[in-house]
């Protein structure tokens, strides 16, 4: 099973296995997620310091925000993809 | 003026010693102030500036009086004695009045001067035009036409010079031009008319009668109202004598041919005594009478001494044949003299020289007209004789004339008759050549049909001599034909068999190599490359089409990395399955929330097995991974691409490896030699 790993695995490296595609692109969304969130909370957090008087609300409007820039990214990237599978079979 | 002047002259007769000193001055302070380099005596320039109108007077002088006349030195001097020593400040006034009066005297001077030199102008142009036109022609032509009083002018001048060249023939010529340019002035009722004498008053004609009738009333007042003072005077005199009656009655004759009209009026008109009326009549008769310089004659009176009628003037010379132009001449001298003599009134003193001239002359017009009839009848004479001289010579030209033409018809004739004879003979020629040529032509095509049916013949006839002998032939050279050609398909047969053993060996080689191939595919478990067994295959096959076209159609990747066996596939399918089946629920154009939820459903789903009839993934799956468990790849390739959308993206890769895995197959396939039996080998 090792030897059949492994040109699987190099081959990944060079170009995603079409299986893979959407997995990758399960990944990039996440990870986007996350940062975005991150980078949110920390906006969020620093102006409810701030300005706020150390409200929570406004960390959870920055999370939502990055949170749901991320989304909006996701799906944005999800639709092309799917259109441009439809061109390619069309 | 003559203040002017005086000032002019002051000024001038002062200037002079202090002008210059203040030039002097000038000059000299300038260079002062160059010299100490002081230099706002420039400004004082200004006040020396006047010194300088002296000159402009200078200027204006030609128009001012001259100031230096020895008349109005003792002035200048007696002035200069007056006034101080210093120059007095220049007198301006002086200046002005001088240049408006200098203007306008120069304008009225310019004018006169413009008029005049336009007129010496004009004179010169018109002189040299007349010299010129006498000089050339053109010009002459030219000037003559347009140049007003030029033809006068060039006229006048030729003509002096005419004089000046001929004296004599210009006196005559001169004295005759006079007459000659002077109009003549023709008057109706001159010339010679069929009356005796003329009154003035022409018989008017019907229509002019009344006009005429009135001009005639008007003379005839006036010739009343003189014949009155005369007749009074006569009246005065004395009573007419017999003479005077016999005047009067002339007078009466000769005015008889006097229209009525003037006659009645002047009798009409002024009823007179009827002692006086003849008198009257006679006077009229008199003024009107053609005569006018025949003073007329009065009869005596008893106190004078008596006197004789004037005599009847002479007649004129008639003579009757005066068609010659000499008799004529003399006709007219003659009549010329009995004019003269007749106006003299010395009619007595040369009547009778006269008579005998006039006999003279008639003789000379007989004498000359004998003498041109004696001259004309000669001249018929003569005329007569040349006229047959004449006739007979031109009779001997025209029988000579004939002679020659006569002479040379017959010539003509001849060469006429040679030339025809000639041309004859050459055109017979012509003809018997052309003859010739017809015949022999005819005799050559006839030759040639000749020639072509004997050549027609030999073949016909050749032709069927080889009938006959191929007939004869036929029956034996048949037989060794077939012969021949029954070796020839036996020798075909044993270079066949010879054939066949050798793709024998070909393919059982080819069919080892094939098998080399499978084998090596067929027992590897993992991909391996196969070139060199490819490779061998091909050496094998040689030039083999379709070995070559199977062995191009596989991928290079295939043969290059190897192809994955069904054990593979079958793993990775599995994987595949389970991703397929994940986007199995997706719609069309998913967005993550359809992707999430795909991914949550397919958890709970219910998988399928065995040949699942059905469009959906789930069926197409189940259906594809039983083939797969059949080992059909070839069914399993087809199922999996039924697939659309983001399943049939999925499964992609794993597509085109069992696509190679086929390609191999199928290829090894055509290459093997004996595909029936390598069926059943593999079955």
């Amino acid at each position: 099973m090792a030897e059949t790993s492994a040109p699987v695995a190099s081959r990944a490296v060079s170009r995603p296995v079409s299986e893979a595609l959407l997995n990758e692109k399960w990944d990039r969304c996440l990870s986007n997620l996350i940062i975005k969130s991150t980078l949110g909370l920390g906006f969020g957090v620093v102006f409810s310091v701030l300005l706020f008087k150390r409200r929570a609300w406004p960390a959870f409007v920055g999370v939502g925000f990055g949170a749901g820039r991320a989304y909006e990214e996701c799906n944005s990237s999800l639709k092309q993809a799917a259109k441009e599978i439809r061109k390619h079979q069309a | 003026m003559l203040r002017t002047s005086l000032q002019s002259v002051r000024a001038l007769g002062s200037r002079p010693a202090a002008a210059v000193v203040g030039r002097q001055w000038q000059v000299a302070a300038p260079r002062r102030a160059i010299v100490s380099g002081q230099r706002f005596y420039s400004d004082d320039k200004k006040p020396a500036e006047p010194a300088v109108l002296p000159a402009s007077e200078t200027l204006t002088a030609s128009s001012t009086p001259p100031p230096a006349s020895p008349q109005t030195v003792p002035t200048s001097t007696v002035s200069s004695a007056q006034i101080p020593p210093t120059p007095p400040p220049p007198p301006p006034p002086p200046v002005q009045p001088v240049q408006p009066l200098k203007k306008k005297r120069g304008f009225f001077a310019r004018l006169r001067r413009l008029i005049l030199t336009l007129t010496l102008l004009g004179a010169i142009g018109f002189g040299g035009g007349v010299y010129y036109s006498r000089i050339n022609d053109n010009f002459h032509d030219f000037f003559t036409e347009y140049i007003p009083y030029g033809e006068q002018a060039v006229l006048y001048f030729e003509e002096l010079d005419f004089k000046k060249r001929f004296p004599n023939v210009a006196n005559k010529v001169t004295g005759r031009t006079p007459v000659v340019s002077e109009q003549v002035n023709v008057p109706a009722q001159s010339g010679a008319s069929w009356r005796v004498a003329d009154s003035g008053e022409p018989a008017g004609r019907q229509s002019s009668a009344v006009q005429k009738v009135a001009a005639a009333k008007e003379h005839a007042k006036e010739t009343v109202k003189e014949a009155v003072k005369e007749v009074q005077e006569a009246v005065k005199a004395a009573e007419p004598t017999p003479a005077v009656e016999k005047k009067a009655k002339k007078a009466k004759k000769e005015t008889a041919a006097l229209p009525k009209v003037e006659a009645k009026d002047a009798v009409v008109a002024k009823p007179v005594p009827a002692a006086v009326a003849e008198k009257v009549d006679a006077v009229v008769a008199t003024k009107t009478a053609a005569a006018p310089e025949q003073k007329p004659w009065k009869a005596p009176e008893v106190d004078e001494p008596s006197s004789w009628p004037p005599a009847s003037p002479i007649d004129h010379l008639s003579v009757p044949h005066a068609t010659e132009p000499v008799v004529q001449n003399l006709v007219r001298m003659l009549n010329d003299i009995i004019a003269v003599i007749n106006h003299d009134g010395a009619n007595e003193k040369y009547a009778t020289t006269i008579g005998k001239a006039k006999n003279e002359v008639a003789k000379v017009g007989q004498q000359i007209i004998d003498i041109k009839k004696n001259v004309e009848k000669k001249a018929a004479k003569e005329m007569k004789k040349r006229v047959d001289v004449f006739e007979k010579k031109a009779n001997q030209l025209v029988t000579l004339l004939e002679k020659a033409m006569a002479n040379q018809e017959e010539q003509w004739r001849r060469e006429f008759e040679s030339e025809m004879e000639r041309l004859k003979h050459s055109y017979d020629e012509k003809v018997k050549l052309i003859q010739e040529r017809e015949r022999q032509l005819a005799e050559r095509k006839i030759d040639n049909k000749l020639l072509e049916q004997a050549v027609e013949l030999q073949r016909q006839f050749s032709q069927d001599i080889k009938k006959q002998v191929e007939q004869e032939r036929d029956g034996r050279l048949g037989r060794l034909a077939e012969l021949s050609t029954a070796v020839a398909e036996l020798e075909k047969l044993t270079t066949g068999w010879n054939d066949v053993v050798d793709t024998n060996l070909r393919t059982q080689q080819l069919h080892v190599a094939v098998e080399a191939v499978r084998a090596s595919l067929e027992n590897a478990h993992h991909p391996r490359p196969f070139i060199k067994e490819l490779v061998a295959l091909k050496e094998i096959a040689a030039d083999d089409a379709v070995v070559d076209a199977a062995i191009s159609s596989i991928h290079p990747s295939a043969y290059q990395r190897g192809i994955s066996t069904s054990a593979e596939l079958i793993d990775r399918f599995r994987r595949v399955a389970s991703e397929v089946r994940k986007a199995s629920l997706l719609p069309e154009d998913a967005g993550v929330a359809s992707h999430a939820s795909s991914y949550l459903l397919s958890k709970v789903m219910f998988q399928k097995k065995g040949l699942a009839a059905g469009d959906d993934v789930e069926s197409i799956l189940a259906r594809t991974q039983t083939f797969l468990e059949e080992g059909d790849l070839d069914n399993a390739a087809r199922e999996m691409n039924g697939l659309n959308g983001w399943a049939k993206t999925l499964s992609r890769d794993w597509l085109g490896e069992v696509r190679k895995v086929l390609e191999v197959q199928q290829a090894l396939e055509v290459c093997h030699p004996n595909r029936g039996q390598t069926s059943e080998f593999k079955g």
